[in-house]
């Protein structure tokens, strides 16, 4: 297991080394740099810009400025953006990936878990128009083009029933006499909802090693016990109204985006579980007279579990990456749409910062995916 | 207790399958009955109906499949009429099977101990922990597995190892009836006779009834004390093994019999069966087999020959046994 370990962490700072390069010389492979946009006034003398490109290295050959960085990215020092001069990169990265991370990763979480719960029960029922309508709905929605999802779901809800803001993290209003900036409460917030979930996990782990009919009851009160502390210690927390203020910001892209990924989940896990429900050991253990629900949940949808687990953990990288366009569409001030804004203006050190962050999650996120494979598949063992 | 002699009693039963193109009768009016400790086995070719008559008796049958009518006594009980819910409960502990593909019947995810324990939890609870997890080392001697493998996973066992696991999860509950379907047809031949040893033995030991299911005449002979020949979803004889080798008197079970070589008996010219079996969803008038039967005349071609009794519980459906006119 240890030996394992290394060897991958090994290959992982292997391929982050190639992950960085190839950005790096991809971007300064673009034709311009951000002293031209900085000068593009015909007044400012050429020797002024000149002066500029050598005050922020740009006079460098690439290949000197890349092991420059990559030096000072070993050091933690991932240098300071160019259009907020001087901004470290990583301030940046600390205010905006938190929003991100909790907006995606909540609305994976929830998806994955409706969409494997909702699949598992299509392909049990298999043949109802139940199944039919929501198989139609699941492709619909997996198919969707998320900018124009986006844009209706704000319809909707913002416009039309006006139930919740169309969109930014925060109403400014509310926040000027607020004693705290945001991102503290919004980290108090994070950090509360997810030792909530954390309780409730473990309640939920508890309660099925009880006798089935205490089951429902202790998992029921696993959920609300959590729930109904972290809304008291809002309430009466100082910050409840701020903090309600954020989250109302954060239901509607939550909601938009766990529509959007859910169906995926679920179309793989009505598929899995067909074929699964095919196998002999589905037929052994009903031949076992084991009761329906034992079957499809303990039998069925445990095997079908394997390929939605590599589906969950492949879309979280891929969630952060393409977090772009729905951080846009509902000017969420995450990483994505910091990327953009710094790319656009080729800031190359915040595009360096938030593209090595995301490489760096994505390595972490697939050893995540390696270690859970080797827990739920027995069959599969490292070496 | 007159009844609990036979620990199932099969009684005209009838199964079939709804097809786009129409019923498919895989068993039709089957008749057999197994003493407590007895052993079957069907015979028959491929799609005769032999598997079908095996997962009616557990009643666990494909959503297009339908049982019409018989009765299935299970110690005296009539399961066809009963639920889905109530069925369960006789469903390994009263009947248990080893599957054709036995080599899958184990869940990948789970060890082997713990398949086999949740059967005896749903079946035998008030056993404890303790006392099922040595009965299951007992149960993996009798099979012949070393007990210390029972926790592993069913992908650490060889072909062979998983199915004699299998055989020790369909006796984890002490059931009164064993069904095995081909449980040794994916195995190679010297893995097959051990097994088949093996199977003969513990059914001597555990003292159950079994009813093999094979399409191979000769691992029939082996474990079975009577034989049932299935001829297009229809029994078409049934008698001690050694009537069915020595004296058949049904035609298509000569015909069987003659298309295998002997090895230590007198030497024949193998026989060969012309003709192949009956498109089931459109059958033969009279008896099915009439014709690919050589002794077939114009009764057999209008009416179907009742299954009786011909010669003290050697049962045929013929209506010349023997060959005779």
């Amino acid at each position: 297991m240890w030996r394992f370990l290394g060897q991958r962490f090994l290959q992982m700072v292997i391929t982050l080394f190639l992950f960085q390069a190839a950005t790096y010389f991809l971007i300064d492979a673009q034709p311009g740099d951000i002293a031209d946009l900085l000068t593009l006034d015909p007044n400012i003398p050429p020797n002024e810009r000149e002066r500029l490109r050598a005050e922020l290295g740009l006079d460098r050959p690439p290949v000197e400025r890349f092991f420059k960085y990559i030096g000072n990215f070993y050091r933690g020092d991932l240098g300071v953006s160019f259009q907020e001069y001087p901004k470290p990169v990583i301030d940046i990265i600390e205010e905006r990936l938190p929003r991100t991370l909790v907006l995606f990763l909540s609305a994976n979480l929830v998806s994955f878990w409706v969409g494997f719960v909702s699949g598992k029960i299509l392909a049990w029922r298999r043949g109802g128009w139940i199944e039919y309508t929501s198989t139609i709905a699941g492709v619909t929605l997996y198919t969707v083009f998320l900018p124009w999802f986006g844009l209706m779901m704000i319809w909707l809800f913002a416009v039309t029933l006006d139930l919740f803001p169309a969109g930014k993290f925060l109403s400014p209003i509310n926040w000027l006499t607020a004693p705290v900036n945001a991102n503290y409460i919004f980290i108090r917030m994070t950090i509360s909802a997810f030792i909530a979930l954390l309780i409730a996990f473990i309640g939920t782990l508890l309660s099925n090693r009880l006798e089935p009919r205490h089951r429902l009851g202790a998992r029921l009160v696993s959920f609300i016990v959590p729930l109904a502390g972290l809304v008291y210690y809002w309430q009466t927390s100082e910050f409840g109204a701020l903090a309600w203020d954020i989250t109302s910001h954060l239901i509607l892209p939550i909601l938009t985006l766990t529509l959007y990924a859910y169906a995926g989940t679920m179309l793989i896990t009505r598929t899995s579980m067909l074929e699964t429900l095919r196998e002999d050991f589905i037929f052994t253990a009903r031949a076992k007279g084991l009761p329906e629900k034992v079957v499809r949940d303990k039998h069925a949808a445990r095997t079908a579990l394997l390929p939605v687990w590599t589906g969950l953990i492949f879309s979280l990288p891929a969630a952060l990456g393409g977090g772009i366009i729905t951080e846009t569409i509902f000017s969420w001030p995450g990483i994505g749409l910091a990327y953009l804004q710094a790319a656009v203006v080729e800031d190359i050190p915040v595009v360096m910062g938030i593209l090595t962050i995301i490489g760096i999650l994505t390595l972490i996120s697939h050893l995540i995916a390696d270690i859970g494979y080797a827990f739920l598949d027995p069959r599969i063992r490292y070496h | 207790m007159e009844k609990s002699e036979n620990v199932l009693e099969v009684e005209n039963l009838t199964m079939h399958y709804t097809t786009r193109k129409g019923p498919v009768y895989a068993v039709d009016n089957v008749h057999f009955s197994l003493a407590r400790g007895g052993s079957l086995g069907l015979v028959g070719e491929s799609g005769c109906g032999k598997t079908s008559v095996a997962i009616s008796l557990l009643k666990l049958l494909p959503e297009n499949a339908e049982i019409l009518g018989g009765a299935i006594r299970l110690n005296g009980t009539d399961v066809v009429p009963i639920t889905e819910t109530e069925m369960r409960k006789f469903r390994w502990k009263n009947i248990s099977m080893v599957f054709q593909a036995a080599m899958n019947s184990l869940n990948p995810v789970y060890t082997v101990e713990d398949q086999i324990l949740e059967a005896m939890h749903q079946h035998i609870p008030h056993m404890s922990e303790a006392d099922m997890k040595s009965r299951i080392e007992g149960l993996f001697e009798l099979v012949g597995l070393d007990p210390s493998f029972k926790d592993q996973y069913p992908h650490q066992y060889s072909g062979g190892m998983r199915q004699r696991a299998v055989i020790a999860m369909a006796l984890s509950c002490d059931p009164d009836l064993i069904i095995a379907d081909e449980p040794t047809t994916a195995l190679d031949v010297i893995v097959q006779d051990a097994l088949l040893k093996q199977i003969k033995l513990v059914q001597e030991k555990v003292d159950m009834a079994m009813i093999y299911i094979s399409h191979d005449i000769a691992v029939i002979a082996e474990v079975s004390e009577r034989v049932g020949v299935m001829y297009a979803g229809k029994m078409a004889e049934l008698a001690s093994t050694e009537a069915i080798f020595h004296r058949p008197i049904h035609p298509y079970t000569m015909g069987l019999m003659s298309s295998f070589p002997s090895i230590a008996g007198e030497k024949k010219e193998l026989v060969m069966l012309p003709g192949e079996p009956p498109d089931l969803l459109a059958p033969p008038p009279g008896c099915r087999f009439h014709p690919r039967c050589p002794y077939a005349t114009e009764i057999c071609q209008e009416e179907e020959p009742e299954f009786k009794d011909h010669d003290s519980g050697h049962f045929a459906a013929c209506w010349h046994p023997g060959g005779e006119s």
